[in-house]
């Protein structure tokens, strides 16, 4: 059976770190940025992001997704729900199959396999593949500068679509590139660069490559782990520029997230776009027909191109690495406690219910068993609308830790009527009354080991037109 | 015709500020000493028949889990009846009016009525502020306190062009009404300049927007209106009272210039007290932000909606102005001792009525003064009590 591209979507966080920041740090050079997350987000969130694109780019239906597949280096749970809460987040339906492919940077291409063999075995019509990851480089390691994040997401199918996945060519080889040990929190530096040139990486993805190559390939998305090896590859299959080289420009190395992004970002235009992603001892080389221009194609670049500058003191913050002396505040309501369990659905989906006979929406359902407006006691659980503008709002500067000011909070009217009130995403600068939001998942606390998952509010930038953004 | 069942024959407060040198029980035996040495008529502790207690944050001084009993044990009146009253900031004046209720039913003939709060044993952080990570994981996250009052500014502003200099003043002159009260935590003054040029806490709001964290202690003694003169000839009756609820969470408020609950508490305190707002001398209102005050005398029909601002820049409410508010220094200068705030916000109208105000003495002409506190998240509790000298 065929398999079919029907959508993708990419999606990158919020700051932008210079290596040569990084390099001064510890008296060397740096060339390029990275992207890092902001402190409320993760691979979990980039991935709902790509995903969210993606899903609207192809005009599915969440609820008909039946298989979800997620490649990551690193789950959110080392052990525990992450693909259950990134399938939650996504509105799809709790019957939805799939898999989490993890523990090395190869896993974003495990996930697109599987989600392809899925389709093509029958056993899912509609599957949904991310690849995302946020890397966590060691303080002083080689690599660092270049170590980023970013997502993308593919929606594929049986039918349908202007792409077709193709040929599948696999290496594994068990040796040691760059990895984390048991209990480890960042990335550890490669035993030597010279050996991992020779004899890891150069050998196993210049076969994948050249058994590629007997194609008729316009466009090849290629590993680069240093900046130097991605040409000496392309330089094998006789490609001057390969697309990844641009994604590695934007955002740097996004790990399990690279390879696809790479693809992607050339898949608006038609011909044979070969995607080809190496980590944790395995290589595999996957080749995308496309027809015509892919949905969502077209905004991947855009989707890499925006970030804000931050020093390498603020990165490390964000990223974990920097933390504040003495305890923190802990959360009020313990993220394993029985009010997480009776509100996963309604914070994770974002749920109100609307009164049957008013019509007013409440939210969350489980602290409102009557309507706010009429007092009645008939509500009816409603997803509430994504996009709404700012009634009122403030920037609160004054909290203890872990909490990082200047916080923006703000009341907003949603499209469908509903009155929330959310952290905003970003500094408040560019928060008013009246302004365009869209919600976005979001990390909201790290609490007792846990992490805590809900939507805040982002301006919309630019365009005030309702397009898949 | 003024409700009038019940007398206030005594009240008196300590010193507010950061008490590090008293005890939560060292704090309410003070007030309840103060209460006592003002009945005119001379008073007994043990002719307390029961006490309600106002202490909003229990957590604050290490003894949770405890309800009013601490209180009879620390005042020398072990066995008498005493229940705690939490009502978030209005507690203190929600347990003035429960006592009053006690007075009213007929149970008791003598009750006191005691507001204790011990802010600063704790650090800011592990304090008030901690409740930036209470609450619900994702509607209050990052909620402290003027997050509650603050969007009310930004709308107040938007819709009737409200300046931070017309908040501002406000500040002003409640340090100003502060630094003439003994009894305040703040006793300095300070200009607009220095409110608009101290450190931004949560836009808005500034620093001096907001009012301090302080401990104290403030206590009444209420009788049976009919053995008022067994204690004095200078009485001072309960004309009325109102409570009123609203939507706790901000998300679900109608409306962001206007606290529904005051507004709902104040029109059943007035008609309680048969008296208009006009008929009011001198008021006693919740500025724990300089926004609320502006909120709050629209609500309590003071100026019309959305004239808070220019009414208080123009002095409307000034200590000679039309209609003097927060002549002790407000919550912004005399302090925010949640549970104690509104006994003491009594204490204050019940000076003014009895003409004991000093330098703070307002024109008494009709006989009434009014205490308010709003509060409970957002603003989703309010209670209005009405004091008068007036007999009937």
């Amino acid at each position: 059976m065929t398999v079919r591209l029907l959508g993708v979507g990419a999606a990158a966080p919020a700051l932008r770190l210079a290596a040569a920041d990084v390099g001064a740090a510890w008296g060397r050079s740096g060339r390029g940025q990275a992207a890092v997350c902001a402190p409320d987000e993760d691979m979990l969130t980039l991935g709902w992001d790509a995903a969210t694109r993606a899903i609207a780019a192809a005009g599915i239906d969440p609820e008909r997704v039946d298989a979800l597949f997620w490649g990551t280096s690193r789950p959110p749970f080392a052990e525990g729900p992450s693909l259950a809460f990134l399938a939650a987040a996504l509105g799809l339906s709790s019957a939805v199959g799939g898999a989490l492919c993890a523990g090395s940077a190869h896993a974003g291409m495990e996930a697109l396999a599987a989600g392809t063999d899925a389709i093509a075995a029958g056993s899912a019509r509609l599957a949904v593949v991310v690849a995302s990851d946020a890397v966590r480089p060691g303080p002083g390691t080689g690599f660092e500068g270049r170590c980023g994040a970013g997502a993308a997401a593919f929606v594929l199918g049986a039918e349908g679509g202007t792409a077709a996945l193709g040929t599948r060519v696999s290496r594994t080889r068990p040796f040691l590139d760059r990895y984390r040990g048991d209990g480890e929190q960042d990335n550890r530096d490669l035993y030597d660069p010279r050996l991992f040139r020779e004899e890891m990486f150069l050998p196993v993805v210049t076969e994948v490559v050249e058994a590629l190559a007997s194609f008729d390939v316009r466009a090849w998305s290629l590993p680069d782990p240093d900046g130097r090896l991605g040409a000496t590859v392309a330089k094998r299959v006789g490609t001057h520029t390969p697309t990844s080289a641009s994604v590695y420009a934007a955002i740097g190395d996004a790990g399990a997230a690279t390879p696809l992004l790479g693809g992607a970002l050339d898949m608006d235009a038609p011909g044979i776009v070969a995607i080809v992603g190496t980590g944790g001892g395995r290589t595999t080389g996957m080749l995308v027909h496309v027809d015509e221009p892919v949905p969502g194609a077209a905004r991947v670049a855009d989707a890499l191109a925006e970030g804000r500058p931050v020093s390498y003191a603020e990165a490390l913050r964000a990223r974990g690495q920097l933390v504040p002396t003495g305890e923190t505040i802990p959360m009020g309501v313990p993220p394993e406690s029985a009010m997480f369990t009776r509100g996963a659905d309604e914070m994770l989906g974002l749920l109100g219910g609307r009164c049957v006979d008013c019509g007013t929406i409440s939210t969350p359902p489980s602290i409102h068993p009557h309507c706010i407006n009429c007092g009645g006691p008939k509500l009816e659980p409603v997803e509430v609308a994504r996009g709404g503008q700012v009634h009122t709002f403030v920037v609160n500067y004054t909290m203890p830790a872990p909490f990082v000011a200047p916080l923006p909070l703000a009341v907003l009217d949603m499209d469908d009527g509903a009155r929330l009130m959310l952290q905003v995403v970003g500094d408040g600068s560019d928060v008013e009354i009246g302004r365009r939001v869209e919600l976005v998942l979001r990390k909201y606390a790290h609490e007792r080991g846990v992490p805590v998952y809900g939507f805040k509010a982002r301006c919309r930038v630019g365009s005030t037109k309702d397009d898949a953004w | 015709m003024s409700w009038n069942k019940v007398a206030v024959v005594g009240a008196g407060l300590i010193k507010m500020g950061e008490l590090f040198d008293q005890s939560y029980e060292q704090m309410a035996a003070g007030a309840f000493d103060a209460a006592v040495a003002a009945v005119d008529k001379g008073f007994e502790p043990r002719q307390v028949e029961a006490a309600f207690v106002a202490t909003q944050r229990g957590t604050l001084w290490g003894q949770e889990g405890i309800g009013g009993n601490t209180i009879p044990t620390a005042l020398g009146l072990t066995g008498i009846p005493c229940t705690r009253i939490e009502n978030a900031c209005p507690s203190g004046s929600d347990a003035f009016r429960v006592g009053a209720m006690a007075v009213a039913s007929g149970v008791h003939d003598v009750v006191l009525v005691i507001g204790v709060e011990k802010m600063r044993d704790k650090s800011s952080e592990e304090g008030l502020l901690s409740r930036a990570a209470a609450g619900h994981p994702i509607f209050t996250r990052g909620e402290t306190a003027p997050v509650l009052f603050a969007p009310f500014a930004t709308r107040h502003m938007y819709e009737f062009g409200t300046t931070r200099e017309m908040l501002a003043s406000i500040a002003v002159k409640n340090h100003y009404n502060g630094a003439r009260d003994p009894y305040a935590h703040f006793q300095n003054e300070i200009t607009v300049d220095d409110v608009l040029k101290s450190v931004p806490v949560c836009h808005p709001l500034h620093l001096l927007d907001c009012c301090p964290q302080t401990d104290g202690a403030a206590a009444t003694i209420l009788v049976s209106a009919d053995r008022a003169r067994e204690f004095t000839d200078a009485p001072v009756f309960v004309a009325g009272f109102g409570v009123a609820t609203d939507h706790p969470y901000l998300h679900e408020k109608d409306s962001f210039t206007e606290i529904k609950a005051t507004r709902l508490a104040a029109e059943r305190a007035y008609a309680m007290a048969g008296v208009e707002p006009a008929g009011i001398d001198c008021a006693e209102v919740h500025d724990c932000f300089t926004i609320t005050e502006i909120l709050d005398i629209e609500d309590l029909g003071f100026v019309e909606k959305g004239r808070g601002g220019i009414a208080s820049l123009e002095g409307e409410t000034a200590l000679r102005g039309r209609i003097p508010v927060n002549t002790s220094g407000g919550l912004l200068a005399k302090g925010h001792p949640i549970g104690a705030t509104g006994v003491a916000q009594l204490t204050e109208c019940w000076w003014q009525l009895r003409g004991e105000a000093g330098e703070r003495q307002v024109d008494i002409r009709n006989g009434y003064a009014l205490q308010h506190n709003a509060g409970g998240r957002g603003s989703g509790v309010s209670v209005v009590n009405i004091l008068t000298n007036r007999a009937s």
